[in-house]
């Protein structure tokens, strides 16, 4: 899978491709519009993040260019500006999906793979990893071929961690994942807690292993034990 | 007061005030003038008289002189021989009542024997005379008065109508927008000068609002990128296997710290962008039904808090304004109410037409509550809460003209929202 990062700031760039190479995908990075016109034109990527703002051109243009030429690539932009109109324009020129900066690696991470996935597979595909089988159209769960009933947020939840195997989830990217932007008090952390606990016990009653594990102060990390 | 107004006034009563100063200085002319006159006069019938007597060397009472009368009255003891003015009231032969006479009076010898001897002279014509020059004098400089007031008026007015005319533009113009100010051209250098100080004025206040708002935008995008980068390093910092308790801790606050700046920044600036007007897109809305499904998105942690939620509806409450200041203005209001909230309270939604209003039970509020939707004002101590949602609630408010209120009935709080 190949990924193409717009983004000017090169130390976001390096995090952003040092994070989703660890995740199994082959980055490129363009700092600068013409980088990244001449690599769309040369190169075919399964995913390009970009940045809206550039010093030498402006994102939407990079978009509506891929469109032309290779409509199949997933797009996402990642952009300090937050605007429902800005939002909104970025849909509707073709892009896939829309980060407000600053965001969490780990949400990028699981908002790519969500967008590859649905691009390759038109979501008709199960995902699986150890005892643990999800079949994303019925959204059903089952473990060790077990069905288990999960809530709306314990799946978005299942979810993420799924897309985030053995990384480190901090307790704020998992409320903002599941709860959106304008939750943010000390409850939602709470909340939190007592959502990976229920999943946690739904995995173990079913037969799957303990693989929620918590990590002191940062927050937790979904690994084979 | 008007310009026009304050003019007419000082102008008139310093025509009034240099007028009644002119009349009287003219009334004392004329009055002196015919004092002179007749003095003169009495002093030439005092020569005849005293020619009269040298030649004939005696007087008698008789009709010698018709119009005047001559008193001639003899002197015993001592006399002061002077000649002297006065003016007295004589009754009238004829008729009952008084007339003014200028009289003479001197001393004179008339056949060895010391005589006082007083000429008169009527004053009623000379009277008359004065008061017709007077009446005359009062009336046209009263017409005069008038017509030049008047004058002045219409003029004046005409002479300031562009500047009105360019007063009005002034008022009309609105920063916020692209229409340059047009200011009214005239004959007069002045209004024209002031006319061109005022557009320039006007197009560097649009080129500022459009600098600011630009540098709004730039600040968002310039502060939220570093951000995003603290944010991923540390992200990338907490994979690694081998991190001691204390820097998980240390890590952890400075993941918070940057969080925290990142929300102050998208909130003052999002004030900033509300207080400049930005949100120009407008669109009638049914407050209520946006606040009702608003509640929804609240549903998990008003469950976790085990707040019980009352909703009572009797109307819509329609209003046109942005839907996204709406959005954001029953989220936050919303957000309050359950952020202020204890477990286990309550939460009240009412919407009836013309109002919304989100009741909360919670704590008695510490500070003053008339200092509720000020910046920065934060009722917990709690490091979660910025203390910009309810500025935020009233900066909207005031953009879109809806009044809010405050009240607390012990143990509820609510804020009221009215169109």
């Amino acid at each position: 899978m190949k990924i193409l990062v717009v983004e000017d700031e090169k130390g976001l760039a390096e995090s952003i491709t040092d994070y989703l190479s660890r995740e199994g995908f082959v980055c490129e990075v363009a700092n600068t519009f013409w980088q990244a016109d001449e690599k769309i034109s040369l190169y075919q990527y399964d995913c390009t993040i970009v940045d809206l703002t550039l010093p030498d051109g402006n994102g939407f243009d990079i978009i509506q260019t891929l469109k032309k030429i290779a409509a199949a690539t997933g797009i996402i932009i990642i952009s300090a500006r937050n605007t429902l109109e800005d939002k909104l324009k970025g849909l509707e020129i073709g892009s896939d999906d829309y980060i407000t900066k600053p965001f969490h690696l780990s949400e990028l991470n699981a908002r790519v793979k969500s967008l590859i996935r649905r691009r390759n597979f038109g979501g008709n595909n199960d995902m699986t990893w150890k005892d643990i089988r999800v079949n994303l159209p019925a959204r059903k769960v089952f473990i060790k071929d077990i069905e288990t009933t999960l809530s709306k947020k314990e799946y978005d939840l299942l979810l993420y961690f799924l897309s985030n195997i053995d990384v480190a989830l901090t307790k704020e990217s998992i409320a903002e994942h599941l709860w959106g932007d304008n939750m943010d008090s000390a409850d939602s952390l709470d909340m939190v807690y007592s959502h990976i606990k229920n999943l946690r016990r739904k995995i173990v009653e079913k037969g799957g292993k303990d693989y929620i594990q918590s990590i002191y102060g940062i927050g937790y990390k979904f690994t084979a034990p | 007061m008007k310009l026009l107004e304050k003019a007419s006034r000082i102008y008139l009563l310093a025509s009034l005030l240099i007028y009644a100063a002119v009349g009287i200085a003219f009334y004392w002319i004329i009055n002196f003038m015919i004092y002179d006159e007749v003095e003169s006069r009495l002093m030439v019938e005092k020569q005849d008289f005293e020619a009269y007597v040298r030649t004939n060397d005696t007087w008698s009472n008789n009709s010698y002189f018709v119009e005047n009368k001559i008193e001639v009255v003899p002197v015993f003891g001592k006399f002061d021989n002077k000649v002297v003015f006065t003016d007295t009231l004589i009754r009238n032969r004829y008729e009952e009542n008084v007339d003014p006479f200028r009289q003479l009076t001197f001393y004179t010898l008339i056949g060895g024997t010391p005589y006082r001897v007083a000429i008169r002279k009527s004053m009623i014509e000379s009277y008359k005379l004065i008061e017709a020059i007077s009446a005359a004098m009062i009336a046209f400089l009263g017409l005069l008065l008038v017509s030049t007031f008047l004058f002045h008026r219409v003029l004046s007015g005409k002479l300031w109508k562009p500047f009105y005319d360019s007063l009005a533009r002034i008022k009309d113009f609105d920063w916020t927008k692209n229409k340059p100010l047009e200011t009214v051209r005239s004959e007069i250098t002045e209004f024209n000068e002031l006319g061109d100080v005022m557009e320039k004025m006007a197009s560097k206040m649009q080129h500022d609002y459009r600098s600011l708002r630009e540098f709004t935008e730039n600040a968002s995008h310039e502060i939220q990128t570093p951000l995003a980068l603290i944010n991923a390093r540390v992200e990338q910092f907490i994979q690694a296997k081998d991190l001691g308790e204390n820097h998980t801790y240390w890590i952890e606050e400075i993941y918070h710290a940057a969080r925290r700046m990142s929300r102050l920044n998208q909130g003052l600036l999002l004030l900033a962008k509300i207080e400049n007007q930005q949100f120009t897109e407008q669109e009638e809305l049914d407050l209520s039904e946006v606040a009702f499904n608003k509640l929804k998105d609240f549903e998990d942690i008003l469950q976790h808090k085990e707040i019980r939620v009352t909703v009572r509806s009797t109307g819509s409450f329609r209003k046109t304004m942005s839907p996204a200041l709406a959005d954001i203005l029953l989220t936050n209001l919303i957000n309050n109410a359950i952020r202020h909230n204890y477990t286990g309270g309550e939460l009240r939604l009412e919407s009836a037409a013309g109002y919304v209003q989100v009741s909360n039970t919670g704590n008695p509020l510490k500070s003053d509550p008339e200092r509720l939707f000020e910046r920065f004002k934060k009722e917990s101590t709690g490091a979660e809460s910025l203390g910009l949602g309810l500025a935020i609630v009233k900066q909207i408010c005031e953009s879109c003209e809806l009044g809010i209120s405050y009240g607390y009935e012990e143990p509820i709080h609510t804020i009221t929202i009215r169109g």
